[in-house]
């Protein structure tokens, strides 16, 4: 941070319209939000909800204010992830996006987003109440970059029915996530159990296991279970750790040998995925905390929690653990917005991010508190998934790095995770692919273990 | 375009034997070409030069395009670290001071900032220095007249701080001068290699190439492409497009365009509901897994659910629009035939195998290489169809070229689009294109196709 | 001819090899109308609910809004395509000009040429002109790319008609531009109609360009709103009513093909796709 003659000019503007405005002010404020499925259409309607809050408070100081916020949702990632990356190379991107906190490494050094550390205070409400820990997955280079929208959990759920057909007792069922994440029941057991459901025909062939059917930061749970680290934490740099991702390579084509998993169970449909998990057609399968709003609201899932167990992802190995991975989404304001609108779109997030109106989100959708005094606003302290959910996994997460390059090595441990489980190649030569591949990208910036 | 220019002079050298005489320019012929020409320029040969350009870029999300500037982050501190900066000069080049002196209090003014909130600041502060920025801030916020919005208290303790960590500037000079000012100590080698480090934007390279020819990845994209092309233009725009020709040659007319227009329907469909309609016949509780289950055959969504079945699925699906093209074709070689000779032969008593393999056969071997030709080009270059399909899945299983291509640059999960490396993998099937195109043109006679206009007055 | 051959059996395998096309059309149009049991393919009661989205907004969206909008884009399209491809076009067939050969060969090329390679380098242009996320880039992008075959096409029919109604044009006195005006353009109709039918056709079956060039914009188009169907992932899979979506979606091309049937085929001879 320096003073330039740019900046002076910048900021004389800026006080001249905005300090000194008590004239009517108005702004168009854009909200573009990925991931933005049914239920989580309070992405962007919280920064609505703010909007009519400010213009509120504006009044009652006497001010005039009119903020018209135009929104605009996308359900899938990869076509949200190009518009903005394009709209933003062409100069019209919006002014808020919502999006996964790990585009913040390489968006903040293409120039796209603009650090939200200088807009807002985080040592005021509702900002100082965000859990630090949120606070540092949106952190990098040293600045805070964006404001967390939510958090989740990403859970291993078990089939209360296939369980009990193979003879487990209540207390056996009850102590099963206490037993993973002792890392005493591992992923090597759930194999055994799931194989014998389908032995003994309460499930059918290769439906005993059913993981997340496209890629997603979940695959990097099981690189966790297998004991690997994705970055470094004294340097920040990227980490492959070959045995970990051989291990879990591994893990899928065992499952898929042993018929638990079908080789071509990635790239199926979601909506099948779905409809299976909430009919009990799976033995065990992971997901997020927020596929029980899609399984309860949209897939006639209806007694979750006398059917459904849930517990950690469990250990592969000694050298691993059990685990689970936050993906917290984050507002970010972009560069396109102009100074002026960049203000109030900080101040439209800080709003959003209030206990009340973030409990509408997490709620309707089935994502995490983003603060201590969110969990304690009756809507979400009632939700008994939430609260269970909270308490059992939310401790044991832990977020993937930011870092500009880990794009490069995500695509290439999914390539390999893919050519492994199809059978394409050997694990050994999947593994060695993603050694090479991730080297010749990153060079020095990564450590190959 | 280089090999443009190859062809260019391969055509002029006939034009200029053929024609001593040279006649006299159109002018409206440049004036009815023009808006042709601009349009082909801006959408055409541009984008072709750019991709030519970005082949040899490490261009990405991260690098931007064409905003390239210089930062110093502590990520790049730590990189350099690791490459020999010292740890003092690091220290030097990350420290931050902030002190309110006269100068600091001159730019303020300067900068519009509330002469009161100045005023408490010069008497709370003056002569003090703090070394960060966070403290100096939340100790601004006690003032009285210390501004409501943040962003205005944010700017204005910049005007007192001194530091280059994390400010992005526009040219290399700029940052050269601040991090002088900044590390006096560190020398000027070490400061010019720390500009040039901190580019953000994309840089020349030929190391797209070089992955390329050394990844494995490669190999398997060139055999899937190999055998997508292969497979759906000899099974289907030849294969079947040939006995579809044939056959509805035979058959009485009504029978003949009811099929010929049945057959057409693929092609006019819209991509998007032909999709779905395959969706529908291949998928889970879809038309040809319930058949299978009826007939006990194993029955699940032969679209993703298994490689071979994926890969047939796929040259089916692009199979079935590009047979239409071979039945139009041969079709009309086949109306070309002299009816008399085909009398002839049946009076002579051959029989139908034989007159087609005598008679029909021989005849298409000039539209059945034209067939070949043309479809190999729009065959190798089309993905929407398994786009939206099969998608190159199960894994990346019928993962082709042009589709990784697009992936790489354009569209993919975590957003990390690579458009130096998409575009180096849409060179190489512009250049692919272009050759098979110009052994196209020789092949198929040109110079006919292009006669000289008539008259020209 | 051929009155010796048995043509029966050419039949019964003719309807073999096109069954699968045959039972997709035919489940497409019957899906529309009926419900299946679950797991069944025969359906056992007759329904318009699969049609509702007509008139009710509530079920998919706006699907007028948006077939208004894929409207737009076709008849932009021709609106680009056909003038300019028809003066190019006479100029190419019937005009001397520098490097006429090496214009015509590039125009082959042009037209064999897979465009869809050059998004990258599309999307740059269209930023560096400001086009990015309009549908006027997106109308720009598609026409263009549909020149070379335009103009091929039109060359094509200019070249068909006698050299001597050019001559007696010429002869009586009238300039050029008249006689390709007066004289030309009436001769060569049927081209400038097939032309159009094939523009409108593939501007509205176009899905890639609007949805990678302007994912933004307002102007969704037919297109790109039926496949963001098929892709929530909410819904469930209700084929039926993407098929009645599709079929709406697809009627204007059947019935433009039923019309200019002959005129097209000459011209899908010399096609782009597939």
């Amino acid at each position: 941070m320096t003073f330039t003659a740019t900046r002076t000019a910048l900021t004389a503007a800026l006080l001249s319209s905005v300090a000194f405005g008590a004239a009517a002010e108005d702004y168009t404020i854009t909200v573009w939000a990925g991931g933005s499925g049914d239920n989580a259409t309070y992405r962007w309607e919280a920064i609505e909800m703010a909007a009519d809050l400010m213009e509120r408070e504006a009044a009652v100081r006497g001010e005039e204010l009119t903020i018209t916020v135009e929104s605009q949702a996308w359900t899938g990632w990869d076509d949200f992830k190009q518009a903005f990356t394009l709209a933003s190379e062409a100069d019209n991107a919006p002014d808020i996006i919502v999006s996964g906190h790990e585009d913040i490494g390489p968006w903040s050094e293409a120039g796209l987003i603009v650090p939200i550390e200088d807009y807002v205070f985080f040592d005021s409400y509702p900002l100082n109440t965000i859990y630090p820990n949120l606070i540092d997955v949106a952190t990098f280079n040293g600045q805070i970059w964006g404001i967390p929208q939510d958090a989740e959990a990403r859970v291993m759920y078990w089939s209360i029915p296939a369980l009990e057909a193979i003879g487990w007792s209540a207390d056996e069922i009850d102590s099963l996530p206490d037993r993973i994440a002792s890392g005493e029941f591992t992923l090597y057991d759930m194999l055994d159990a799931v194989k014998k459901m389908q032995d003994a025909g309460v499930l059918e062939a290769n439906m005993g296991f059913a993981p997340r059917v496209s890629n997603g930061p979940d695959y990097w749970q099981f690189y966790q279970s297998f004991g690997g680290e994705m970055a470094d934490e004294e340097s920040g740099k990227l980490v492959v750790d070959t045995e970990a991702l051989k291990g879990t390579y591994q893990f899928f084509v065992d499952a898929t040998e042993m018929g638990v998993v079908s080789g071509t169970h990635l790239g199926s449909e979601w909506d099948v995925w779905h409809q299976n998990a909430a009919s009990g057609n799976y033995g065990a399968w992971h997901g997020g905390t927020w596929h029980y709003a899609q399984w309860t609201n949209q897939f006639g899932l209806e007694d979750f929690f006398n059917t459904v167990q849930y517990s950690l992802i469990p250990a592969g190995n000694d050298a691993g653990r059990a685990n689970s991975i936050t993906h917290p989404l984050v507002y970010l304001v972009t560069s396109a917005a102009s100074e002026d609108e960049a203000v109030i779109a900080a101040e439209l997030i800080a709003k959003a991010s209030t206990p009340e109106i973030n409990a509408l989100h997490a709620v309707k959708s089935a994502h995490l508190a983003i603060s201590e005094d969110e969990t304690t606003v009756p809507l979400y302290a009632e939700n008994r998934w939430l609260a269970a959910a909270s308490e059992r996994l939310a401790p044991s997460t832990n977020a993937i790095p930011n870092n500009s390059d880990f794009g490069v090595y995500w695509t290439a441990m999914f390539d390999g995770l893919e050519a492994a489980w199809t059978g394409v190649s050997s694990v050994d030569d999947a593994v060695a692919e993603v050694e090479t591949t991730v080297k010749q990208a990153l060079g020095d910036d990564v450590i190959i273990r | 375009m280089s090999s443009s220019a190859d062809l260019n002079t391969g055509v002029a050298r006939k034009s200029r034997r053929s024609d001593r005489r040279r006649p006299r320019i159109s002018g409206l012929g440049l004036a009815l070409l023009a808006p042709a020409l601009f349009l082909l320029s801006l959408f055409f040969f541009a984008p072709v030069i750019l991709t030519g350009v970005f082949a040899f870029t490490d261009l990405s999300t991260s690098t931007g395009i064409g905003r390239g500037q210089y930062v110093v982050t502590p990520n790049l501190l730590r990189q350099l670290g690791d490459q020999g900066l010292t740890e003092d000069d690091a220290t030097a080049i990350a420290s931050v001071s902030i002190s309110i002196d006269e100068a600091g209090i001159a730019r303020a003014t300067e900068g519009g900032v509330d002469p009161d909130f100045l005023s408490e600041i010069e008497d709370r502060f003056a002569g003090e220095s703090f070394d960060d920025p966070r403290a100096f801030s939340r100790e601004l916020r006690g003032l009285p007249n210390a501004p409501r919005r943040p962003r205005e208290l944010t700017q204005t303790a910049e005007y007192f701080e001194t530091s280059v960590l994390n400010t992005r500037f526009d040219n290399p000079e700029a940052l050269t001068a601040q991090l002088a000012d900044v590390a006096p100590d560190v020398s000027s080698d070490t400061i010019a290699w720390i500009v040039d480090r901190s580019y953000t934007g994309a840089r020349f390279t030929t190391a797209n190439f070089e992955r390329l020819a050394t990844q494995k990845e490669t190999l398997r994209l060139i055999g899937n492409t190999a055998l997508y092309v292969a497979a759906t233009l000899g099974l289907f725009n030849v294969g079947l497009g040939l006995f579809l020709a044939i056959v509805l040659f035979y058959t009485p007319k009504p029978v003949t365009s009811f099929y010929s227009t049945l057959w057409l329907l693929p092609r006019i469909t819209p991509l998007v509901l032909y999709a779905i309609m395959w969706k529908w016949f291949t998928w889970e509780d879809g038309f040809l897994p319930i058949i299978a289950d009826q007939l006990g055959l194993p029955s699940f969504n032969y679209m993703k659910g298994s490689v071979v079945t994926a890969w047939m699925t796929m040259i089916s699906l692009n199979g079935f629009i590009g047979a239409s093209f071979g039945l139009i074709l041969f079709s009309g070689a086949l109306r070309a035939i002299p009816m008399q000779q085909l009398w002839a032969s049946e009076v002579d008593g051959a029989n139908r195998w034989q007159q087609v393999r005598r008679i029909i056969l021989p005849q298409m071997r000039w539209p059945i290489l034209f067939v070949t030709s043309y479809q190999t080009l729009s065959l190798l270059s089309s993905y929407e169809q398994i786009w939206l399909t099969t998608n190159g899945g199960p894994g990346r299983t019928t993962t082709v070229w042009a589709l990784e291509a697009f992936t790489t640059a354009l569209s993919n999960y975590t957003g990390n689009l690579q458009y130096g490396l998409g575009a180096a993998m849409a060179l190489v099937l512009v250049v692919v294109g272009l050759v098979l195109s110009i052994i196209y043109l020789r092949l198929f006679k040109f110079s006919e196709l292009v006669s000289r206009p008539k008259i020209e007055l | 001819m051929t009155k010796n051959f048995a043509i029966f059996p050419l039949i019964v395998l003719l309807t073999l090899v096109s069954l699968p096309i045959a039972v997709m059309y035919g489940f497409l149009i019957l899906d529309t109308f009926t419900d299946a049991p679950p797991g069944e393919l025969w359906p056992d009661r007759f329904t318009l609910a699969h049609w509702r989205f007509l008139w009710d907004p509530s079920v998919v969206g706006n699907v007028w809004k948006a077939a208004g909008n894929s409207l737009i884009l076709a008849v932009s399209i021709i609106v680009i395509v056909v003038p300019i491809s028809s003066l190019a076009g006479y100029a190419v067939s019937r005009l001397n000009l520098p490097f006429r050969r090496f214009f015509l060969a590039g125009i082959m090329v042009m037209h064999a040429f897979p465009a869809v390679t050059l998004l990258i380098g599309v999307f740059f242009v269209l930023k560096f002109t400001g086009l990015y996320n309009t549908m006027i880039g997106v109308i720009l992008v598609k026409g263009s790319l549909m020149l070379p075959f335009g103009i091929w096409i039109m060359k094509g029919f200019y070249d068909a008609v006698p050299w001597e109604i050019e001559m007696a044009g010429v002869q009586d006195g009238a300039s050029r531009l008249t006689v390709f005006r007066r004289l030309i353009l009436p001769q060569v109709k049927p081209g400038l109609v097939a032309l159009s039918v094939f523009a409108f056709l593939d501007g509205w079956g176009e899905y890639l360009l609007p949805r990678i060039l302007a994912p933004g914009s307002d102007m969704e188009v037919l297109s790109v709103f039926l496949n963001e169907l098929v892709q929530a992932d909410q819904l469930g899979y209700d084929f039926n009513l993407f098929k009645s979506v599709g079929v709406f979606y697809t009627l204007p091309v059947i019935i433009l093909f039923v019309l200019f049937q002959n005129r097209l085929m000459n011209i899908f001879g010399g096609g782009t796709k597939g």
